[in-house]
């Protein structure tokens, strides 16, 4: 957490850092597969088309020694361990590649007992960010290209990792674009705060790709998704959207650690991470919790003081 | 024209507001009968997402309402209710709902005076502010009303058919696109 005070002046981060984090990743990968440490690692391959990279599985040396680390590795590959590869840690001990945002996700699942430590072999990733949505992908990360959740990122050095590939790198000088965009609605009156939102809900199409792809909606039955009663109409009409929205925010406040994911694979551009670093701001204010930067037994929400503060209640 | 009278739906916990409503009642006091009672076990059994569906099924104002800190019969219910609401009111917030139209109390069962005060100021308040409009509207509402803004050129954020550069994120993407159109 040093982090500011020898921050390098870097302008860019060239691929040659990203190749030297990729060979620290496919020797420790290939170390813990031979050494039968673990049943297999999550990680990055290429992806097939140029400049990009896919999440996988890999169980095999030959595989391992393909791993990759560049700016295209967005996708936060704590979701493999709860969701979409639900079956492969009840084979064994799994190898996961975390950057910074990951690694925050992979906190809260242990705080919420989802994954237990012991179980997992931590490839900490310094990372010093990923591609936004559509930029140039170049193979060099600059200010140009890095995504928006990257230029806040207090997370580039992966704690609580069991190694760390990499070293110390980060882009000197970035606007916090996120925050500014906060600041801008909370300015806002509040019937300008209201058309924002119901523009961008109203173009929602229920595709529930950001529920789908975050590491904290494991619910084996969504809310969302009951009828008996219904709480929250699953047609894609305004009145749902607003709610979905609602209920996603309200379901993640204090636990979602930031990946952004929501808003990466929102196919219809909905700010939703704003939402969430709202929800994230209001409980560090509230309760001082910042969420994922350690697992600690209870999340702000599950627990209480008893001189918390109430002045909005009669 | 009849004057406006509000709609007000309370989630009361049963041990502790719903008696101190009760004892209203029972002596005799009055209060507005524009407040529709729910009665639940605890506070804490509260879900946000009961209160917006109270805000789109055509409440103009919510009241919560449960047991003093200190005295829930589930012995932290409230107190967990306490941080939840905490967090739901900024994001409501946040989203530009109006807050006076929200109100959280907690009304012991022997405080029937306190009951009826707490319901005859928000009913004021909310008689003052007319009625809520904006999640009413959206229940209302179709998609395609916006899409048929977007396609008529009007300005909603939505732009469908010219930058394609936010869909098409990568320069192969982009000539894969251009070879077919």
């Amino acid at each position: 957490m040093n982090a500011k005070a020898n921050k390098n002046q870097l302008t860019s981060i060239e691929p040659a850092y990203y190749e030297a984090v990729t060979e620290a990743i496919r020797k420790e990968a290939v170390k813990i597969l031979k050494e039968d440490t673990v049943v297999g690692v999550v990680g990055y391959l290429p992806g097939r088309r140029k400049g990009t990279a896919t999440p996988a599985l890999v169980t095999s040396v030959e595989e391992a020694e393909k791993l990759v680390f560049s700016p295209a590795c967005v996708n936060n590959l704590s979701v493999y361990l709860t969701k979409a590869k639900k079956g492969v840690l009840k084979q064994g001990k799994v190898g996961i590649v975390a950057k910074g945002c990951d690694m925050r996700a992979l906190a809260g699942l242990m705080t919420e007992s989802q994954l237990q430590r012991e179980d997992l072999f931590i490839i900490g990733v310094v990372c010093p960010g990923v591609y936004g949505f559509g930029v140039e992908r170049t193979g060099t990360l600059t200010e140009a290209n890095i995504a928006r959740k990257c230029r806040e990122c207090i997370v580039h050095m992966p704690e609580g990792a069991d190694v760390a590939a990499g070293t110390h790198a980060e882009l000197a000088d970035l606007t916090p674009e996120e925050a500014e965009e906060m600041a801008r609605i909370e300015a806002m009156p509040q019937a300008e705060r209201w058309a924002f939102w119901k523009e961008h809900f109203s173009r929602c199409i229920r595709c529930m790709a950001c529920r789908q792809v975050c590491p904290f909606c494991y619910c084996e039955q969504c809310l969302c998704d009951k009828n008996r009663p219904q709480a929250v109409e699953s047609s894609p009409r305004p009145a749902g959207n607003m709610a979905w929205h609602l209920v996603r925010a309200m379901h993640l406040a204090g636990r979602c650690g930031g990946c952004a994911e929501c808003e990466r694979v929102c196919p219809m551009d909905i700010p939703l991470n704003l939402l969430n670093r709202r929800m994230a701001k209001e409980l560090k204010e509230l309760y001082d919790y910042e969420a994922g930067l350690a697992p600690v037994e209870k999340g702000p929400l599950n627990q209480y003081k008893e001189d918390d503060d109430q002045s909005f209640i009669k | 024209m009849h004057d406006f009278e509000p709609k007000i739906v309370a989630f009361v916990c049963t041990w502790c507001t719903y008696a101190g409503a009760d004892l209203a009642g029972t002596s005799r006091m009055q209060y507005p009968p524009n407040v529709r009672v729910l009665k639940f076990p605890c506070t804490g059994r509260i879900d946000p997402v009961f209160i917006l569906r109270a805000f789109q099924k055509g409440a103009d104002g919510v009241l919560v309402s449960g047991c003093h800190p200190g005295d829930c019969h589930y012995m932290a219910g409230n107190f967990h209710a306490r941080r939840r609401f905490a967090a739901f009111r900024a994001l409501l917030d946040f989203i530009g709902v109006d807050l006076n139209r929200l109100q959280f109390s907690w009304v012991s069962a022997a405080e029937g005076g306190k009951w009826v005060e707490v319901v005859t100021d928000l009913t004021e308040r909310v008689r003052t502010m007319g009625p809520m409009p904006e999640f009413k509207e959206l229940e209302h509402e179709e998609l395609w009303s916006t899409f048929a803004e977007a396609t008529a050129g009007k300005s909603t954020g939505l732009n469908i058919t010219g930058d394609r550069s936010q869909v098409l994120n990568t320069p192969e993407l982009k000539e894969a696109y251009d070879s077919i159109s």
